[in-house]
């Protein structure tokens, strides 16, 4: 069983459907190799429906019942298409992403991968090699990190609230060690060493909220997406 | 409603309780909107829908007016008829084993809200390209199987656990589900450590464990 989870208001805003996309897909993440929090997220769903279910009704005066049949009948095309499409993506091309290592086991993250090839990765030092994605937005970056097996990444500290994910093989800091689907949240402050295990290279998805912009002589020094990278 | 996880082995065997629950949720939920929604997606029954449509559209709007930033009384009619299309196209996905109805038409709802409101509102930040709501929040990621106790007993347990709460945990939970805010908007709005807010949600919802365990 896995050791580090969202913390239980983590999973409680996931099914509120609140969280950014981003944290929200590590958590689902997670959520693929942990029974544990999948249970607990279908019992907050429970709580969302029985909010529902005591919502003061308020009725729909643009459309009637008939209207919506009408639509249905219409949209019989678009219905098709939005029937689950098969991920096209092949284990080939998981494979060329990222780097000839053996996976993908998460849905979500074939098809991040599907609208991101072909990933950049960027060697960062030594050991790391960095891939940001596309995401379209500005609060959160989201990237793939890859440790080399038995590689350090220098001490860091995190200028906004970091969000890991494990995708594959296992990386140990001062605190413990980490393994496939752990999620680990470091907080601005918390520095680190990280460093993959000897047997394998480490694959992570991490997304970095964007910090509160600091203003003045500080604020200017501080690089917002510097996790990872070498001082 | 909120009850031990089902693969907390130990703690089944400590709890006869819970065993006869456990028993309970191998059979299917026999509330009215769970049938009807299985009849839609079995057979695609009109007149079943017909009535979940008269059930549910008001709550469903209900739910979206009142609660949900960038949602007003004009443009929340799309959206609740938004939900019910796709509670219509994906009922066959609907397991009565593993939610009742209307925990299966919130999260549809919750679904079809986030992606409708990254279509329509200025705000982008909920985006991550390449990915929709349903994939995130993934059905056979947050509808699993558990001990529950029965359905009929559901909406009247909720009422009367969220009713047995201390006014400042409630109006916590309520926020965070009803309001769509995070706990640091709770804080904010609020006035509280944002500590304060997370233990609030926290011992809600061990709370409402507790008292559905009995
Ligand atoms: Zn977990």
């Amino acid at each position: 069983m896995l050791k580090n989870h969202p913390s239980d208001n983590t999973l409680l805003e996931f099914s509120a459907g609140n969280l950014p996309s981003a944290v929200a897909l590590c958590v689902s993440t997670h959520l693929s190799h942990c029974p544990e929090c999948k249970n607990k997220v279908s019992e907050y769903n429970v709580l969302g429906g029985s909010f529902l279910k005591n919502t003061i009704k308020s009725e729909p005066v643009n459309f009637s019942f008939d209207q919506l049949m009408q639509r249905i009948e219409n949209d019989q095309k678009d219905a098709e298409s939005l029937l689950p499409k098969e991920l096209k993506i092949s284990k080939e091309k998981v494979k060329t992403a990222f780097e000839n290592t053996n996976r993908v086991n998460e849905k979500v993250i074939t098809k991040l991968l599907k609208s991101n090839e072909p990933l950049t990765w960027r060697k960062v030092s030594k050991s790391l090699h960095e891939a940001v994605l596309k995401t379209g937005q500005s609060t959160h970056e989201v990237c793939f990190h890859k440790i080399k097996k038995g590689g350090k990444v220098v001490e860091h500290d995190h200028k906004g609230v970091e969000i890991t994910v494990v995708l594959e093989g296992s990386f140990s800091d001062e605190s413990g060690t980490y393994k496939t689907g752990d999620y680990i949240e470091m907080q601005p402050g918390n520095i680190h060493k990280p460093r993959a295990t000897q047997n394998s290279d480490c694959l992570c998805l991490t997304v970095v909220e964007a910090p509160v912009k600091l203003t003045g002589v500080i604020g200017k020094m501080v690089n917002p997406f510097i996790s990872f990278r070498p001082r | 409603m909120l009850t031990a996880v089902q693969n907390r082995k130990d703690s089944h065997e400590a709890r006869p309780v819970e065993n006869k629950d456990l028993v309970k949720s191998k059979h299917h939920r026999d509330d009215e909107w769970s049938v009807l929604l299985e009849k839609v997606a079995n057979d695609r029954c009109q007149n079943s829908f017909s009535r979940l449509f008269d059930h549910f559209a008001p709550l469903i709007k209900g739910f979206c007016v009142s609660n949900i930033s960038g949602i007003n009384a004009d443009n929340s009619d799309e959206l609740v008829q938004e939900v019910l299309l796709k509670v219509w196209r994906k009922a066959e996905s609907f397991d009565a084993k593993k939610s009742s109805a209307s925990t299966w038409i919130f999260t549809v709802m919750r679904n079809t809200r986030i992606d409708y409101l990254r279509k329509h509102s200025k705000h982008t930040n909920n985006v991550v390209d390449g990915l929709e709501a349903d994939d995130i929040w993934d059905e056979t990621l947050d509808h699993q199987p558990f001990v529950y106790l029965q359905q009929s007993r559901d909406a009247q347990l909720a009422r009367n656990h969220l009713s047995t709460l201390p006014v400042e945990q409630a109006r916590c939970l309520r926020k965070v589900y009803l309001e769509g805010k995070s706990h640091s908007e709770i804080s904010q709005e609020l006035d509280l450590p944002l500590g304060t807010v997370k233990s609030r949600v926290r011992l809600g919802l061990k709370k409402l464990q507790a008292v559905s365990m009995r």
